[in-house]
């Protein structure tokens, strides 16, 4: 099921990818109309929120109108004619990617349109399309963390 | 406290110009009123925004003569109308008073998040007016705006107001605060906003501490919209191509500014012992190189930057163990070379606490360089010094000494007021030493080894400041964009940087651009270093953004209304020609060392082509009466005249 997803420690945190999104979408620049968002954290870290397509998707178990579907490429809609607003998809989302947009009915979340990962400036941004994939990534990156931490280790 | 609420009655009347947020904010702090007015649509046609719109407002808000930290100053934040969207390095806002370091126009500027943070919660400015009668911040939450009580707050640091107010209001908060230095009316204290961005220079810091306002925390949720959305992402998309194909981009993001370090040592342009000298035996301990190998964490980027210039950085061993945001090359040259001091963990240590007490680098280490040279030339006693031994070099004194500053305790006390002030008091012979244009401490730049550089110096509105014309196409050799800017006539000689030939007009021009870059929000970094974004740039970001009806010849014209108006603040204010001056040091004794050996500044020669581009007076330094009225600057050419500061020409 793909997602985008950003290695924390290569993105500089510019937001260029969530104007991006919302002029994509609304024709404005506005971040909190964004479908992704990018999370500064201390110390050096900014971290790409953007949804997950979860395989048992808690925003879909919650939606009481089952306004919120899958489409065959695995992605996760929001049927609007159906959504009432009523927000359970966000309180339910363990990681904040669904929200209701200012002046907005129907929660907004990122369908991977990959309009963002082109605009990325420092190209970290990734459309990973399979979990085996993520876990790729993911061990990739535990192996940099290692060389840090061992780099550390050597220079204390 | 009182709460304020606000309709949304101003959208009815909403401005023509897209880009903008279209309203400006007032916040009389004396009385706690707060009040919103619209935009005016020709003040955006005249002036832009950001810079351009703190000079005309302040001018008319800000009586001469006043005491700049007393409640007569007046406070503003501006941005422009390209902050927050997607033009490259657009996320800039200025901060304009009247300086407490100079006692004339001072301005600042920084990037960060706040800035697009401000224009989303609806504001493109603040204007603060009077002082509160307790510590106090204000909070903005779109149409919230609330004057809240900074009691907890006050006293503290940087970084701990913007946890315990990120706390408070909410993770997505963006703040701009003053730490220590602020409250203690450093005269040279910043503004700092997302915990390490600072709007260093002129002491605006000061000013807010002066007003008692600890911070502003913004939160937005409201649009930005664009003149063009159909056309609008082709353009985005060819900027951005342009940007990161220019061969700076790989440094940039490997090293920032840091490794200016090496390029300076190069040609002999890094200020070294207080400026004694332009070359650091030592510097590779300091450069670029050495940090990222050993102290960087990642590079970081401001709202809507491509070059991400920014550092993170992590010093691991005590005593000086910090991390955090920087440093940038002038931090690395006011706190290293300039004092002699090689050991890098205590210049990062001391960048940390400069952003976290929320002092300038750059005048802190320029005032710590003055008294280190006294001190070893036996001006100044160790007695005076509260027992240090502050030799050139003695980096666990310098630390101590910015704390100090901070809190004024001690000598501190003394230092805080800047070294030209710290030298009137003092005397003995110390003003000699002092590095100063018009009372603010000169940056990391060395004129002696590029002409322009001290000539921009000796103008810039604010006081020494290489950035308010940035000449800086002379420093490595943009020949092609030289020529694609003026033309063949001025080379070779205007890319020559020892030749002060053509100085005057490249120093014109770079002023009138800058200004302009200021008041739009954008970065100098892209516009001016690499110089990859120019006029017509700006034209179509203009046209695309905000459906502006510009051209270049308007934008030109803008850019020069806004410097002539800075200088008619500050000529209100007595400057003229004998001010725009530079220390003996750099115009009478050559260069003892390095590529620029034997030069000085010409700066007699080169001022006098200056003020000939610009159509001011040769002797006084004073733009003409009829120069203003060409600017369209009516009632400031009859505000001097009246006052008798200007003169009509004879006819």
């Amino acid at each position: 099921m793909p997602y985008i997803y950003a290695d924390p420690s290569r993105c500089t945190g510019c937001e260029i990818c969530v104007l991006t999104c919302s002029f994509t979408y609304f024709k404005v620049l506005n971040p909190k109309k964004a479908r992704l968002r990018v999370v500064r954290m201390e110390p050096a870290i900014d971290l790409v929120i953007a949804c997950r397509n979860c395989e048992r998707a808690p925003c879909m178990e919650a939606c009481p109108n089952e306004a919120i579907k899958r489409t065959s490429k695995g992605i996760i809609v929001v049927d609007e004619g159906r959504c009432d607003g009523c927000g359970r998809c966000v309180e339910a989302c363990p990681l904040d990617a669904i929200h209701i947009p200012p002046n907005g009915r129907a929660p907004i979340k990122c369908v991977a349109c990959g309009a963002c990962v082109q605009a990325c400036p420092v190209g970290c941004l990734k459309m990973a399309y399979s979990f085996e994939e993520a876990f790729e990534k993911r061990r990739n990156y535990a192996e940099r963390l290692k060389e840090i931490i061992l780099s550390l280790r050597s220079s204390g | 406290m009182n709460r304020f609420y606000m309709g949304r009655f101003t959208d009815l009347f909403g401005m023509r110009y897209k880009g903008y947020a279209g309203r400006i904010l007032w916040i009389d702090l004396t009385h706690e009123k707060v009040r919103v007015e619209d935009f005016p649509e020709n003040l955006a046609e005249g002036y832009l925004g950001g810079s351009g719109i703190c000079a005309r407002i302040l001018y008319d808000l800000i009586k001469p003569g006043i005491d700049p930290l007393s409640p007569e100053n007046v406070l503003m934040f501006a941005t422009g109308p390209l902050t927050g969207t997607l033009f490259p390095q657009a996320c800039r806002y200025t901060v304009a008073a009247k300086s407490p370091l100079t006692g004339i126009w001072g301005e600042s500027h920084a990037a960060g998040h706040w800035a697009p943070e401000l224009k989303f919660a609806g504001y493109d400015a603040i204007i603060f007016l009077g002082r509160a009668s307790k510590p106090v911040y204000l909070w903005i939450d779109d149409d919230e705006v609330e004057i809240k009580d900074a009691g907890e707050i006050w006293g503290r640091t940087v970084l701990e107001t913007d946890d315990i107010l990120r706390e408070e209001h909410g993770d997505d908060v963006k703040v701009a605060c003053i730490g220590p230095a602020g409250e203690n009316l450093v005269r040279y204290a910043a503004i700092m906003n997302d915990r390490y961005r600072a709007a260093a220079r002129s002491g605006m810091g000061a000013v807010m501490g002066s007003k008692n306002l600890k911070a502003i925390a913004v939160r937005g949720s409201r649009d930005i919209e664009v003149a063009d959305p159909e056309a609008y992402m082709d353009h985005v998309r060819r900027w951005h191509r342009k940007m990161l194909s220019h061969p700076f981009m790989p440094d940039r993001a490997k090293y920032g500014t840091t490794n200016l370090i090496e390029l300076m040592q190069k040609v002999g342009r890094l200020p070294t012992y207080n400026l004694r000298q332009g070359v650091f035996d030592e510097y590779y301990k300091i450069g670029g190189e050495t940090i990222y190998r050993k102290y960087l964490v990642k590079p970081v980027a401001d709202f809507a930057c491509l070059q991400r210039c920014g550092r993170y950085t992590a010093v691991y061993n005590e005593p000086y163990r910090c991390m955090g945001g920087g440093p940038e090359y002038e931090t690395l040259c006011s706190l290293g070379s300039r004092c002699g001091v090689s050991n890098i963990e205590a210049i990062l240590y001391g960048n940390w606490l400069c952003n976290n007490l929320g002092l300038d680098s750059v005048s802190a280490g320029g005032t710590i360089s003055w008294a280190m040279e006294c001190y070893e030339l036996g001006l100044i006693s160790r007695d005076e010094l509260d027992g240090l031994d502050l030799r050139f070099g003695n980096e666990e004194a310098m630390i101590e000494l910015l704390i100090k500053i901070a809190y004024r305790r001690g000598v501190g006390d003394l230092l805080a007021e800047g070294s030209w002030r710290a030298a009137k008091k003092i005397r003995r012979g110390t003003e000699r030493y002092v590095m100063h244009v018009k009372g603010q401490e000169i940056a990391s730049q060395e004129p002696r080894a590029q002409k322009s550089m001290g000539l921009a110096i000796a103008t810039a509105a604010r006081g020494a400041d290489h950035l308010y014309g940035f000449p800086v196409l002379d420093e490595v050799g943009f020949e092609k964009e030289i020529r694609e800017r003026f033309g063949e006539e001025y080379l070779p000689e205007i890319a020559d940087r020892l030749n002060p030939k053509y100085k005057g007009f490249m120093v014109k021009e770079c002023e009138d651009y800058m200004a302009v870059v200021e008041a739009v929000g954008v970065c100098k970094y892209g516009t001016q270093i690499p110089p990859v974004f120019y006029y017509q740039d700006i034209v179509d970001a203009s046209r695309v953004t905000c459906g502006m009806d510009v051209d270049v010849r308007k934008l030109k014209m803008i850019g020069e209304r806004i410097v002539n108006l800075n200088r008619a603040f500050n000529i209100r204010e007595g400057i003229c020609r004998k001010d725009d001056t530079l220390p003996e040091r750099l115009t009478k004794v050559p260069a003892p060392l390095g590529p620029a050996k034997g030069h000085v500044v010409e700066l007699d020669q080169m001022l006098d082509e200056y003020y000939r581009c610009r159509g001011w007076d040769l002797e006084t330094g004073k733009p003409t009466y009829e120069k203003l009225l060409s600017l369209g600057l009516e009632d400031v050419a009859e505000d001097l005249l009246r006052k008798g500061l200007i003169r009509k020409a004879e006819s």
